[in-house]
């Protein structure tokens, strides 16, 4: 069942970035670790495309713990912006750390930095995991700001992105800042 | 002639970091001297050694006069950049000279200089510019050097004729300053900032606890130039970064 399910996600989130530059994707807390399996699924698979892991939920170390093969794809790096702020040290190849979430500007300076190394016509792709997480550091004004500025600087270097958003922290203001995505799909826990 | 026709016309010195050049219209103007203020930590020194090493890619000589840190320990400090080369010091493209050890050999180990002590330090520092051929140089700082300034007549003089004679041979000279942090001042005696032909002020500012710093140029005769605030990452791996910064 829950393989199904990733599948399913995987393919919805697939298809879509692959069409809008730009896609905020919803979802229940409950079922945010299928879309981060789909979306591991998803970058462990791919080959010539660039992806660009933006994670303020999970430390990197964590996900290596999971997902092995993923330290040594030579087509994937993670920004981590809370291993850091949490006092751990330790350098990776495939990881940027950035010392505190909080430092925004950095994290975009680190992004384009990423895909400006990457081959030119390679197809790149952001994850950011998840705006939720950066509200809970910074005031929404901030991040609202952030958001516009990445949207913009992704868009002028056709870089795709995926923003998650949990359901249950949508408020007004995550609202406005999700809906600059071109599309958003919404994980309904009634399809899962 | 319009201001925008003037500024294309007038000869720029790129600084090497893409962002700040652009902010200046294509860099600084040629023989300007101008002010990199900030506090301790702020990044003034990497600014300046950043600017030295782009220039002496490009086949511009430059010099380097430290008055603050000795010398094994600005090349230890560089050493951990990406963008510093020891074969531009080896090969002479960019020479870290020790302004005391100078001081010391002209007999102005005082504590303060007299107007002819300053001169034959003035002199000094031309002659070397002269001979080196240098067309960027850098006095870090000029706020330990004032300090041995008795006067503001003599700081302003002394910032006055440096600058002028460097200008006349094509070399743009870059000028740290020393301010408390946190301060809306550009210089210690508050003089330096008036005889400077340019302003780069590097400060910083708080977010939650954290310091982000910032970069902003504040003046630049010649051409125009953006006011912006911007954040600045400073990284062993590209040296100076700057993002526009996030306002709110």
């Amino acid at each position: 069942m829950t393989e199904a399910i990733v599948e399913g996600l995987k393919d919805r989130v697939s298809k879509a970035i692959k069409i809008h530059q730009s896609i905020g994707v919803i979802v229940p807390v409950n079922n945010y670790s299928d879309l981060f399996e789909s979306i591991m699924d998803q970058i462990l698979g791919s080959k010539d495309e660039l992806w660009i892991y933006l994670t303020v939920t999970k430390s990197y170390d964590t996900i290596v713990k999971s997902y092995k093969s993923i330290a040594d794809k030579r087509n994937v790096k993670f920004i981590d912006c809370i291993s850091r702020a949490a006092g751990i040290s330790r350098i990776d190849k495939n990881c940027v750390y950035i010392e505190s979430p909080v430092l925004l500007e950095k994290i975009i300076i680190e992004i384009l930095h990423i895909a400006y190394d990457a081959k030119k016509d390679a197809k790149k792709y952001l994850v950011v995991d998840s705006l939720s997480a950066l509200m809970i550091y910074n005031n929404p004004e901030t991040v609202k700001e952030f958001f516009q500025h990445l949207i913009n600087k992704t868009r002028s270097e056709d870089i795709h992105t995926v923003t998650i958003v949990i359901e249950e922290e949508l408020d007004d203001y995550m609202n406005k800042i999700v809906f600059l995505n071109e599309k958003i799909i919404k994980v309904k826990e009634s399809f899962i | 002639m319009p201001e925008s026709q003037l500024c294309s016309d007038t000869q720029k010195v790129s600084i090497g970091i893409d962002e700040l050049d652009v902010q200046l219209n294509g860099g600084i103007p040629t023989g300007s001297t101008v002010l990199i203020v900030g506090s301790s930590g702020s990044g003034k020194t990497t600014l300046c050694m950043q600017y030295l090493v782009n220039g002496a890619k490009r086949g511009e000589r430059g010099v380097f006069f430290t008055i603050t840190e000795p010398l094994f320990k600005l090349t230890k400090n560089l050493e951990g950049f990406r963008f510093y080369d020891k074969k531009l010091v080896e090969t002479g493209m960019v020479n870290l000279i020790d302004l005391r050890i100078i001081s010391e050999r002209l007999g102005l180990d005082s504590e303060k200089y007299t107007v002819e002590d300053a001169s034959a330090l003035l002199d000094v520092l031309r002659d070397i510019a002269e001979e080196l051929n240098v067309k960027r140089l850098v006095i870090d700082s000029i706020t330990a050097l004032c300090y041995r300034l008795q006067t503001r007549e003599m700081i302003r003089d002394f910032i006055f004729k440096l600058g002028t004679s460097l200008a006349a041979m094509q070399c743009t000279t870059l000028l740290t300053s020393e301010v408390p942090p946190r301060t809306f001042k550009y210089s210690q005696y508050e003089i330096e900032e008036f005889i400077s032909d340019g302003i780069i002020f590097l400060g910083d500012i708080e977010r939650r606890g954290d310091l982000i710093r910032t970069l902003q140029i504040v003046k630049m005769r010649g051409t125009s130039h953006s006011r912006t605030k911007f954040a600045m990452n400073i990284s062993t791996e590209r040296g100076i970064e700057l993002m526009p910064l996030l306002k709110s």
